[in-house]
Parts: C-alpha cells; sequence; structure tokens
C-alpha cells in the first residue's frame, strides 16, 4: 500500500515538473522550423544507401555463381579475384575513377573531384548526399569488373588480373560511362539523350563486351572441345552454389534499377521499377527454361538461371520507362537472345565459362534497344523530390516513331564498339607483358593450389597430422624429419 | 581374369578413357584418389603457413579383363596416360579368383 503510495506520489511529480516552464524547455517543445531540404535530402541518401549495401552484395552473387559453374581446381582463384577486383576499384574509384566519371569536363571525360576534393555537400541536384552517391557508384562499377573476370575463369594469371582490373575499373568503365551518364557526357546531352536507366549500357554492355576480350586474347581452358568439335562447357562443379549465387544477384538488383532513381520522393518509380524488374526476370527464367526444352529435352538448370539474369540485365535500361507487360515481353525475348548468344559465342569458339558475354553483353544491348520500342510515354525522369514529366520517353510502338529507337542503337553500338576496341588493346597489352595466362602446368595441377597455396575444398584433408613447416625450411629443399613416414610406395 | 589398377594423374583420365574405349574394354571404373609414390607430395601454404602435404589428388582406373588381354589394357593405359613428368602414376595387374554379374548370376569370363 505504501509501496503504491509512492509511486504514484512519482509520477505526479514527474508530471508536474515537465508542466513547468523549465521542464518544458528541457523536453524541447518549442519545434524547429523544417525546410523541405531537411527531409527530402536525408530520405534520398538513405534510399540511395539501402540501395548501395544491396548492389553492393551483389558480388556475394557473382561469387558464388562464378564459382558454381567454375571447376573444383579453381574456386579458391575466383573468390580472390573477385575480393582483389572490390578493393582495387575502391581505391581507384576514390582516386580518380569517379573523378572521370562523375565529375565535369568535358563530354568525353569528367575531371573534378580527384581524390573525391572539393566535394559539395550533395552531388548534383539529387539532394544526395555526396558520399552516398560516391558509394552507390563504386558498387555499379565493382559490378562491372567482376562481370569481366566471369568469361576468364581458371585460366587468368593473378598477377594479369590485377593489371587488367585497374584498366577496367580505372579507365575503361569510367572514362566510356561518362559519356552516358557523366553530367556532361556526349551521349547524355543530345538532342534526344541516349536513355540508360540503371546500366544496361554502362555496366552490362562494357562489362560484357571487356569479357568477349578478354576471353579472345586469353584463349579457351585446356582441353575445352566446342559445339561444332564435338564437345560443349565442362559442367560446372555445384549447382547449389550457381543458383544462390544468380538469387542473390537478383535481390542485389532491387538495389541496383529501383536504387537508381536516386530518389526516395519519386515513389512511384521506385514501384514501378522493382515491378518491373521482377516481372522481367521471372518472364525471362521461365522462358529460357521453355525455349531450351525442346533442344535438350531436359529442364536445363544452368541456363534457367542465366535466364532470369539476362531479363534483368535487359530490363536494367529501360525499367523506369515501360509498362509491367512491356517488362514481361523484354524479359521473355532477352530470355531467347541469351540461349542464341551462347550458342553464337561457342559457334566462335570462345571459351566463356560463366556466360558473361551473352547474359551481360548480348542482352545488355538487347536492352538497351528494347527501350526504344517499349517506352510508354507515360514517365519522364526521376527528380530529388518526385517524378518530372516535364520531359517523356516514348517507343516505337506506343507511338513515339523511331527517334528513340535510333538514339538508343546509337548509344549502344557507340560504347559496345568503342569498349570492345579499347579492352583488346588493354587484353594483348596485358598478355605481350606475358602475364594475362598462366603456364599449361599450373593449369593442369589446378591454379588454386600454384596461384594461392592451397586447394579450395577439404585442405585440412591433407594436412591431417601435419604440423606447419618452419618457415624458410621448406623452400630451401630441406626435408623435415616426421615420426610418422611410412616407406609405401617409395621402392628402389 | 584379371584386374588392371592403373593410379594417373586426374587431367589424362579423358585420354586414358578414349584409348580403352577403343580396343573395346567391358567397363571402367574410376575414383578420385590421394597418395604419394617417389614424387613425395608437394608443399602447399595456407594462411602464411608452409605444409608439406604427402597426399597428392590422383586418379585411380580399374579394369577387369580377361588374362591374355591384361598387358594390353596396362600398355595401353600407360601409353595414354604417360606425360614424361614425375608424378604420372603406376600400373598394376592381379589375378582375380571370382567374378559375378549381380543381375544375371553369370560367373567368370561371361560375367566381365
Amino acid at each position: 500500500m505504501l509501496g503504491l503510495g509512492v509511486v504514484l506520489l512519482g509520477v505526479w511529480a514527474i508530471t508536474w515538473y515537465f508542466s513547468t516552464k523549465a521542464g518544458a524547455s528541457m523536453l524541447g517543445q518549442s519545434t524547429p522550423a523544417l525546410k523541405a531540404d531537411d527531409i527530402v535530402n536525408p530520405l534520398n541518401t538513405v534510399w540511395v544507401l539501402l540501395a548501395a549495401f544491396l548492389v553492393f552484395f551483389m558480388q556475394a552473387g557473382f561469387m558464388m555463381l562464378e564459382a558454381g559453374f567454375g571447376r573444383t581446381r579453381e574456386v579458391s582463384n575466383i573468390m580472390l579475384e573477385c575480393i582483389a577486383d572490390t578493393c582495387l576499384c575502391g581505391i581507384l574509384f576514390w582516386a580518380f575513377g569517379f573523378a572521370f566519371m562523375f565529375g565535369s569536363g568535358n563530354g568525353w571525360i569528367g575531371h573534378t573531384f580527384f581524390f573525391l576534393n572539393n566535394a559539395p555537400a550533395t552531388y548534383g541536384s539529387t539532394g544526395v548526399a555526396f558520399l552516398a552517391f560516391f558509394l552507390f557508384q563504386f558498387a555499379f562499377a565493382d559490378t562491372c569488373s567482376t562481370i569481366t573476370s566471369g568469361a576468364m575463369v581458371g585460366r587468368t594469371a593473378f598477377g594479369g588480373d590485377l593489371l587488367y582490373s585497374t584498366a577496367v575499373s580505372g579507365f575503361i568503365y569510367p572514362i566510356i560511362g561518362h559519356w552516358v551518364w557523366g553530367p556532361d557526357g556526349w551521349l547524355a546531352t543530345m538532342k534526344t539523350p541516349f536513355r540508360d536507366f540503371a546500366g544496361s549500357t554502362v555496366v552490362h554492355t562494357i562489362g560484357g563486351m571487356i569479357a568477349l576480350a578478354g576471353a579472345i586474347a586469353l584463349g579457351p581452358r585446356i582441353g575445352r572441345k566446342f559445339k561444332r568439335d564435338g564437345g560443349g562447357m565442362p559442367p560446372g562443379h555445384d549447382m547449389v552454389l550457381a543458383s544462390l549465387g544468380g538469387v542473390i544477384l537478383w535481390f542485389g538488383w532491387y538495389g541496383f534499377n529501383p536504387g537508381s532513381t536516386l530518389s526516395a520522393m519519386d515513389f512511384g518509380g521506385i514501384g514501378r521499377v522493382a515491378t518491373n524488374t521482377t516481372l522481367a526476370a521471372c518472364a525471362a527464367g521461365l522462358g529460357a527454361m521453355l525455349f531450351a526444352y525442346p533442344r535438350s529435352h531436359k529442364w536445363d538448370t544452368g541456363i534457367s538461371i542465366n535466364g532470369f539474369l539476362a531479363g534483368l540485365v535487359a530490363i536494367t535500361c529501360p525499367c523506369y520507362w515501360v509498362s509491367p507487360f512491356g517488362a514481361i515481353c523484354i524479359g521473355a525475348i532477352a530470355s531467347v537472345v541469351m540461349v542464341l548468344a551462347v550458342d553464337f559465342v561457342e559457334w566462335l569458339r570462345v571459351d566463356d565459362p560463366i556466360g558473361a558475354v551473352a547474359v551481360h553483353g548480348a542482352c545488355g544491348i538487347f536492352g538497351t534497344l528494347s527501350l526504344g520500342l517499349f517506352a510508354t510515354g507515360q514517365y519522364g525522369l526521376p527528380g530529388a523530390t518526385g517524378a518530372d514529366t516535364s520531359i517523356r520517353v516514348e517507343g516505337l510502338f506506343y507511338g513515339g516513331g523511331a527517334k528513340q529507337l535510333g538514339v538508343q542503337l546509337l548509344g549502344s553500338a557507340v560504347v559496345t564498339f568503342a569498349t570492345f576496341a579499347v579492352a583488346l588493346v588493354v587484353m594483348y597489352a596485358v598478355k605481350a607483358l606475358g602475364v594475362l595466362r598462366i603456364s599449361e602446368e599450373i593449369e593442369i595441377g589446378g591454379i588454386d593450389i600454384h596461384e594461392h597455396g592451397a586447394p579450395a575444398f577439404h585442405p585440412e584433408f591433407a594436412y591431417m597430422g601435419h604440423s606447419a613447416i618452419p618457415s624458410g625450411s621448406a623452400s630451401q629443399g630441406l626435408k623435415i624429419p616426421r615420426s610418422d613416414e611410412t616407406t609405401i610406395g617409395v621402392g628402389d | 581374369m584379371h584386374l588392371v589398377t592403373a593410379i594417373i594423374k586426374p587431367h589424362r583420365l579423358e585420354d586414358v578413357t578414349a584409348a580403352l574405349k577403343g580396343i573395346d574394354v567391358n567397363g571402367i571404373t574410376m575414383s578420385e584418389v590421394q597418395g604419394f609414390g617417389r614424387q613425395r607430395g608437394h608443399t602447399e601454404v595456407y594462411r602464411g603457413s608452409e605444409y608439406n602435404v604427402d597426399f597428392v589428388p590422383k586418379t585411380m582406373i580399374q579394369v577387369a579383363c580377361d588374362a591374355s588381354d591384361a598387358d594390353k589394357v596396362a600398355d595401353v593405359i600407360a601409353d595414354a596416360a604417360r606425360t614424361g613428368k614425375i608424378g604420372d602414376g603406376k600400373i598394376w595387374i592381379t589375378e582375380l579368383s571370382r567374378v559375378v554379374r549381380i543381375r544375371t548370376g553369370e560367373t567368370g569370363t561371361e560375367a566381365l
């Protein structure tokens, strides 16, 4: 009874205190006057950061996809290539990649914000914190760099990988990307601007074309027989990894496409882009599965994975401007484009273990063109405070004529050929230095053991019962006496 | 009836299999094995420490055949598996006392 009295007294005392002047000021009841920017900018920044984290997670997807489609002997190499490419890309993008791509300069290259110097609070008119925008764009650059490594799995020397990756993330992607996404890029500032919403061209076509150049310069893996020579793609070692990697990529795409609005205020746009992205992937996954069935009479898991990825790549460019039905059409066509492109790459006798050229290169090109066909003309551009419909993007099928299609064709062709040409020069230059490809002995023995010291799977089995050799002694060829030495198989 | 057992380098398996098909052997069994001979393993590096790894991945193939064919089978395997470098492997031939085909119950050379 007494306790209850004390509690009630306490509650009364607190209420009394906060109703006094001193108490009220402590609670800060005077409402601050908020300007629109105080809400819009943090909201847009949080949205872009969330998207950046999702796009970054696509690295995990790529690593799993490449590992699953790769062979056991090269998995450790694939993992470290993706990790090293990510780290390298971050540093390069900070130093000059971002400046080339998103700094202002001329139509061909940007030259402000080197080392992120002189950065304003927000990037352009987006209302997004400058460094949040940087992080988002770094995640994109990293994606491009990883796509490239997919076609070069299993035979690229690690030193060569670091060299060409420097060229990809530091120069090729940022400079060509500037033409499309730079504040004054020449493709972006044409009378009818070339449109690439989230990067079918900028990320995927560039990545796919560098991958093609890399695979051509490298040559096929040892023992790889192509279809027209009576062979085929060597099977990957783990379909669980490959499937999960594909689905994680799909998940990451929800940052890639919807995040490219750069604006949480354009909520209609975000919803539309997310739905279009999903529907294109669904149509493409089914499309590839059904298109492949009559050819092999099997429900092909590998082709279905690359199928929905093809749909995601294709919808990346037009996702903001098409209807959900348009997205389904684009996804379905992309799946067929992908399967035929895989056949074409195989016919060319180019060894692309992951299918990067078909999925990212070919479907990136198709997706870019599809905008000129399927754009409904209802939508304009996302803006910091909401959708801006003062300019509308309209395609051929919706009465917009062939104008946008022509521009898309021009932009895609320019980027495709420029990237392919530059990438060929880079890859053959690295090859001329003799560091692009591992030796035959290493490739046969397993790149993991030779380049990285140990196999990816079950290293503990081989080490069972052994402790590490004292440092230096093994490399000097000293024999370490062991108590468990056997004589089996020594002979003679 | 003889059993030809060969330990070969894993990347020679495809060629060895093709060569054995060329002389119409009745069947081949392969397994992934690990071991060492005079080669004495190799060193690997795991998180900065060097390890002497005795057991190197190899492929074992086994072919059961008529006694008169055993030497030919062994020769074919040796020719197809040879790279001339250390670690090419070994072949040994053992006698089989009894062979049964599970489906039909046939025994002896019929079961091969």
